[in-house]
């Protein structure tokens, strides 16, 4: 089993398989190889990457000419990189000198410059794309102004590639389906507002002593609650016992699925008026809307509970505290619902033909594109018949109602669907046309559909007119609506959306809960846009001298002034903090439940960092036993330990020297100086010799790798943006980019700016019918 | 016009962390006839899948034949020992990495009811149809429901599932295609809607409006989406064919459900909300399934109770760490402990729900008499991620079919295909062969 991998490894093997291979032997020898790269080679790697020993399952011998090496791209790649890291040749052996390095890595980073530069330009093609969650909830948001929870409705979105957008991994389930049909159903409905509320408000209570809350720590408490009826309800907060005569005032706050909608002032010293049984009750009036939602109420910033027991925090002789929440509701709002205003742009009930209105002006938005004349008239059709048929005899409006449903379920919504000239031939490359254009940059900035303005500019083809493209970018990364790329990009790149599924041990971390983690989110969110917003350099994300934080967030860090729930910039005085690397967000989603990981805080540099991800580690090496760290010994002496073995070394000498610059915070990202009993040593030295001593010099020396940040995080965005893998052919399309990024300083939104230009953004080209997959799509259709 | 009586609603007021009432095990059990079909034993093929391994030295017992006291991870199971089989040495080999490196999670649940060495891409999806579905498509239109997609875990947010898969293999364990992954239900209140709707009650005018309009609906969506296919390359023919086929499907429920009118009292009430409580979790979602099978709502459903790799924690038994690092346990006899106990855990919320399915009475049987539930995990050791000699059990007879009380040791590597090969002729789909199997699995049935 071993030596079948090393076989298939070894660049010998696929030599020896394939034809283009011994074309490749055939080919004249280069004297530039033999006299640039091979005299390095043969001094710094022969010695074990030879036709003998095959060291790692490489041999470079086997690779006397360009050509040669060129067939074998993918393995030079990885030669590239380790040599440009410093990687090899390893430790122990004589080290070159740097300017022989240099010499060779500009060799073979120029030859496979040119290699792609004379490849075939090849844009690929994307599979037609389902909305996922994100995309299909607020789609609805813009086509017709409801809130729809997705994630609380549909089942998750298989992810490829790290992003849940890629269009062949998503699919079309019979459950996902009839989801999609009781959806269009239930949001028809809300749309047009024909539901009738009852006619009484009903009451949901949510207390200690109906167990139906859970108490998140002293001062918050949580429940969950369906909300039935879009409307008004009135969410009335029993509070009962009272603090000292000089208690302050708190402030209670009020959030829907992690959202603060509402705060007031809580007055906690004795009211003079009751004295058996202190209780007293706020009310807060707030439009909800329907759906599975996770309401929590706090005081805030509760300085006063940190002091008391458990038993003292519930004794209402000792302490205010919240004892539980009611809804009651729904109440008719007076104002008009804003879906009624946006659909609803004339009278229908006044004629056939405002109806038709609507419905051109609702289809040509919820399809992207102009509407044809049979659309419009099954759209109708359907309107008046299911008005016609029922005993209840429908109104205009409920006609409105029944097509929305329709198009809502319709392949026009459901699908981005780009058309091809020639579908089956795959040498055949194409624009796609404005429009198709126009749903790639929307749903790529905004993981929505395209606005009036965009549709417009596409409909009228002046897209592509000079400078147009490059405004409406600009326009749409300042809208807040681009807050979807903090959300689904940078929440799926970063990992930061695993904060809901983590679970810190509340025994060992008993500061971790839903504000914190909350307010971890938050500061990424907003970091994130900031440098999008701000086009700032990529070398932000690595280092930056400031970040956003709350009172909440800023003690964790122990960082002081910061007062108060509201998020707000801070500058960072001191070197404890600074860039992603020092978030408490990513510090925690790469951490286990009871303690630190540098292995995978390693990895998850080297992958979403770096882009260099590390090789599986090969099957039956013995593990790390972390367990024993802090008990046994340090850490960093366990997995020394671990090191020595060289088939680990090789992976480990880079990954855990990463991991480690980071051990000075904890598993929710508390800065610490010892583990356990242990003092915490972060120093290392990278591959290339460059050494740190903390978090601090580790991010500087990171900085110096900003080339290779920026080409991992172009290929991750690329991914995010096709909704389909990078593939070789794109790799052109990545150097290109990583050009034009490092020329402007490597500015966030020259990114965005370089990847709405590209070719496999700007382009499709056909599909290769290979008999297979001809066949199976008959069998499908057959099914 | 289509709404909801607003009155008489029901407006149900639970939340999180409360026990929901459950009577229909007591009240509700004449309630439906046990099969559709008359005369028929409503036979019922179910796999329970767990992850990330099991602690086999306290899973196989040290004897063969007749069981007798059973290993502590299975002791859960000793009032029902005569009620289930151990069978040894069964091997998913489709799951080894063959030349594609690390990856085991991700392999073998995506290749475990399907014996498809699975693709590894992270930008597409390449498996085969599971054996699940091959009988669903077969037998499966005679019921409201083909099959039954169920879980309790909520999959992984962001990142890589494992080692350059795709999550679809991690997230699913029903396969309708090589490319179709069918998606479990983890919400019960989503599970509750599936299966006896949303609670609305409608006048039968409105509901026989509601079913019109969504016809007429159904009929334009798949006129226009024929209109659009047939000037598409192949991949997003099939993509479109996905959409056509789902929508087929509902139909044909819709169907169903108008020719069967039947009430379903599921006598329960709605459930609101995710229990944060695993057994409560496990208990809610297991006693739909019984009310589906009650009322043969469907015979064929696949529950991934946690998904491979999971790093849950398992507070409820006060273990703080995350599953998968604790199986990676180094021989440590601490973690081996722990990981001890979240199997044994796990076959407790099984044993319990069986417990259940063996009070209601079905003819001269019981339903679990009457059904086969694989209880199983995708890897044997999960330290070492092996493939073969992977923990199953059989729970239940099949009707009258299986051999139960017994631990059949296998002859090494023998294709865990062969178990779903006998199991779909049991289901009356007699398939010519499947995955890798060698054949039928020897010794398990009465005849």
């Amino acid at each position: 089993m071993r030596s079948a991998i090393i076989l298939l490894l070894s660049p010998l093997f696929w030599l020896a398989a394939g034809l283009p291979a011994r074309q490749a032997q055939q080919a004249p020898r280069d004297a530039g190889f033999e006299q640039s790269l091979q005299p390095f080679l043969a001094t710094h790697c022969y010695g074990c990457h030879n036709a003998e020993m095959k060291t790692g399952g490489l041999n470079l011998e086997a690779y006397p000419t360009t050509a040669s090496l060129l067939q074998d791209r993918d393995k030079w790649e990885e030669v590239l990189q380790k040599v440009r890291t410093g990687e090899m040749p390893p430790k122990g052996m004589p080290r070159p000198k740097e300017a022989e390095v240099q010499m060779a890595v500009r060799w073979l980073e120029h030859l496979f410059e040119q290699a792609d530069q004379q490849a075939k330009p090849d844009p690929g093609r994307v599979t037609a794309r389902r909305l996922n969650r994100s995309e299909y909830a607020n789609s609805i948001r813009d086509l017709l102004g409801v809130e729809f929870r997705a994630t609380t409705e549909f089942p998750v979105d298989d992810s490829g590639g790290g992003f849940d957008n890629i269009a062949d991994v998503l699919t079309i389930s019979p459950v996902l389906m009839e989801k999609y049909m009781a959806a269009a159903e239930r949001i028809a409905v809300r749309a047009i507002g024909a539901d009738p509320l009852p006619k009484k408000p009903v009451e949901a209570k949510y207390s200690r002593e109906t167990m139906n809350t859970r108490r998140l720590d002293l001062s918050t408490v949580e429940a969950t609650h369906r909300i039935e009826w879009d409307g008004e309800y009135t969410i009335r907060f029993g509070l009962p016992g009272e603090r000292s005569a000089d208690a302050k005032p708190v402030t209670m706050g009020f959030w829907m699925d992690g959202k603060l909608l509402h705060t007031m002032p809580v007055e906690t010293k004795p009211s003079k008026l009751v004295y058996f049984d202190p209780y007293s009750e706020e009310d807060m009036r707030l439009f909800l809307p329907e759906g599975d939602h996770t309401f929590r109420v706090a005081f805030i910033n509760d300085e006063f509970v940190k002091g008391l027991s458990e038993k003292e925090a519930y004794n209402n002789k000792k302490n205010k505290f919240i004892g539980s929440m009611t809804f009651i509701g729904p109440f008719p709002t007076t104002a008009e619902k804003p879906s009624r205003k946006k659909i609803l742009i004339c009278d229908p009930n006044g004629g056939l033909a405002c109806v038709e209105k609507i419905i051109v002006t609702l289809a040509h938005r919820a399809y992207r594109r102009p509407v044809t004349k049979n659309e419009v008239a099954s759209l109708m059709k359907l309107a008046s018949t299911a008005k016609g048929g029922g005993s209840e005899g429908l109104s205009a409006e409920q006609g409105v109602q029944v097509a929305i449903q329709a198009m809502l379920v319709s392949p026009h919504f459901l699908f981005r669907i780009e058309r091809d000239p020639d579908p089956t031939d795959a040498t055949k490359i194409h624009k796609v046309s404005d429009i198709e254009l126009a749903s790639r940059l929307s749903y790529f900035l905004w993981s929505s559909m395209p606005d009036d303005e965009l549709l417009a500019l596409a409909e009228g083809n002046k897209l592509r007119a000079p400078g147009v493209l490059e405004a409406q970018v600009k326009r749409m990364l300042a809208d807040e609506k681009a807050a979807a790329l903090a959300d689904n990009f940078a929440g799926q790149w970063l990992e930061t959306r695993n904060l809901d599924v983590v679970k810190p041990d509340p025994q060992k971390f008993p500061a971790w809960g839903p504000e914190l983690r909350d307010a971890m989110k938050t500061e990424t969110r907003m970091f994130f846009e900031a440098i999008l917003r701000e086009n700032r350099p990529l070398s932000d994300f690595l280092d930056a001298r400031f970040t956003f934080l709350n009172e909440l967030l800023a003690k964790h860090y122990g960082i002081e002034g910061v007062t108060g729930p509201d998020f707000r910039r801070v500058e960072l005085k001191t070197d404890q903090r600074g860039g992603i690397l020092a978030q408490a967000s990513v510090l925690t989603v790469s951490s286990y439940p009871t303690r630190t990981s540098p292995v995978i805080r390693g990895k998850y540099l080297l992958e979403n960092i770096l882009g260099a991800p590390p090789p599986p580690p090969p099957p039956n090496l013995p593990r790390l036993n972390e367990e024993e760290v802090g008990n046994v010994g340090s850490l960093r002496q366990q997995l020394e330990k671990h090191r020595t073995n060289p088939t680990c070394a090789s992976c480990h000498s880079r990954m855990d020297v990463l991991g480690f610059g980071l051990e000075n915070y904890d598993a929710i990202g508390r800065w610490r100086t010892v583990d356990g009993k242990f003092p915490i040593d972060v120093s290392g030295t990278f591959p290339n010799g460059k050494s740190f001593a903390s978090p601090a010099e580790m991010r500087t020396l990171l900085k110096g790798e900003l080339p290779d940040f920026s080409r991992c995080l172009t290929q991750k965005m690329l991914t995010y943006a096709l909704g389909r893998g990078v593939e070789r052919y794109d790799r052109k399309t990545v150097n290109d980019i990583n050009r034009k990024l490092a020329a402007s300083g490597y500015q966030f939104q020259t990114l965005i700016h370089e990847i709405a230009q590209s070719l496999p953004f700007q382009s499709r080209r056909g599909e290769a019918v290979s008999k297979d997959s001809a066949v199976k799509t008959k069998e499908v259709s057959q099914r | 016009m289509i709404t909801r009586k607003a009155i008489s609603r029901r407006t149900i007021l639970k939340g999180m962390g409360t026990a929901i009432a459950l009577p229909f095990l007591d009240a509700m059990t004449p309630a439906f006839a046990a099969s559709k079909i008359p005369g028929e034993t409503p036979v019922r093929m179910m796999f329970v899948y767990v992850p990330n391994g099991i602690m086999m030295e306290h899973w196989n017992p040290k004897y063969e034949g007749k069981l007798r006291e059973l290993p502590r991870i299975l002791k859960p199971l000793e009032p029902l020992k005569d009620d289930i089989m151990l069978l040894s040495n069964l091997t998913n080999n489709a799951g080894r990495a063959w030349q594609d490196g690390a990856g085991d999670h991700g392999r073998c649940c995506g290749s475990y009811l399907t014996s498809v060495h699975v693709r590894k891409t992270k930008s597409d999806i390449l498996s085969g149809t599971s054996c699940d579905q091959i009988v669903a498509s077969q037998i499966g239109n005679k019921f409201r429901f083909p099959s039954l997609e169920v879980g309790i875990e909520d999959a992984r947010q962001a990142g890589d599932c494992d080692s350059g898969y795709s999550c679809a293999y991690t997230n699913n364990l029903a396969w309708k295609s090589e490319t179709q992954p069918l998606p479990p239900i983890l919400n019960p209140r989503q599970l509750f809607e599936r299966l006896f709707g949303s609670g609305a009650q409608l006048s039968p005018e409105a509901r026989a409006q509601q079913s019109k309009i969504r016809r007429s609906v159904m009929d334009l969506v798949m006129a226009d989406t024929r209109k659009i296919q047939t000037t598409l390359g192949p991949t997003d023919k099939r993509k479109l064919d996905e959409y056509l086929t789902s929508i087929r499907e509902i139909e044909r429920q819709l169907e169903k459900a108008e020719q069967d009118t039947t009430q379903i009292n599921p006598g329960m009430d709605k459930p609101y909300g995710i229990p944060a409580d695993f057994a409560e979790h496990f208990k809610l979602m297991t006693d739909m399934v019984t009310v589906a099978f009650q009322a043969d709502m469907t015979r064929v459903v696949t529950f991934i109770v946690t998904r491979e790799g999971t790093s849950r924690a398992y507070r409820e038994i006060d273990i703080p760490d995350g599953h998968h690092p604790l199986t990676h346990h180094q021989n440590n006899p601490a973690q081996m402990e722990k990981v001890t106990q979240i199997n044994t855990y796990h076959v407790q919320q099984f044993a319990n729900w069986i417990t259940r399915l063996k009070a209601i009475k079905e003819g001269d049987a019981t339903m679990l008499d009457n059904s086969m539930i694989v209880y199983g995990a995708g890897l044997g050791d999960g330290n070492r991620h092996t493939h073969e000699d992977l923990a199953t059990l059989v729970a239940g007879r099949g009707g009258k079919y299986f051999k139960t009380g017994q631990r059949i040791v296998h002859r090494r590597e023998t294709p865990m295909a062969n178990l779903y090969l006998t199991m779909m002729d049991r289901m009356g789909v007699r398939a010519e062969n499947f995955g890798d199997a060698t054949g039928r699995l020897d010794g398990l049935s009465l005849g």
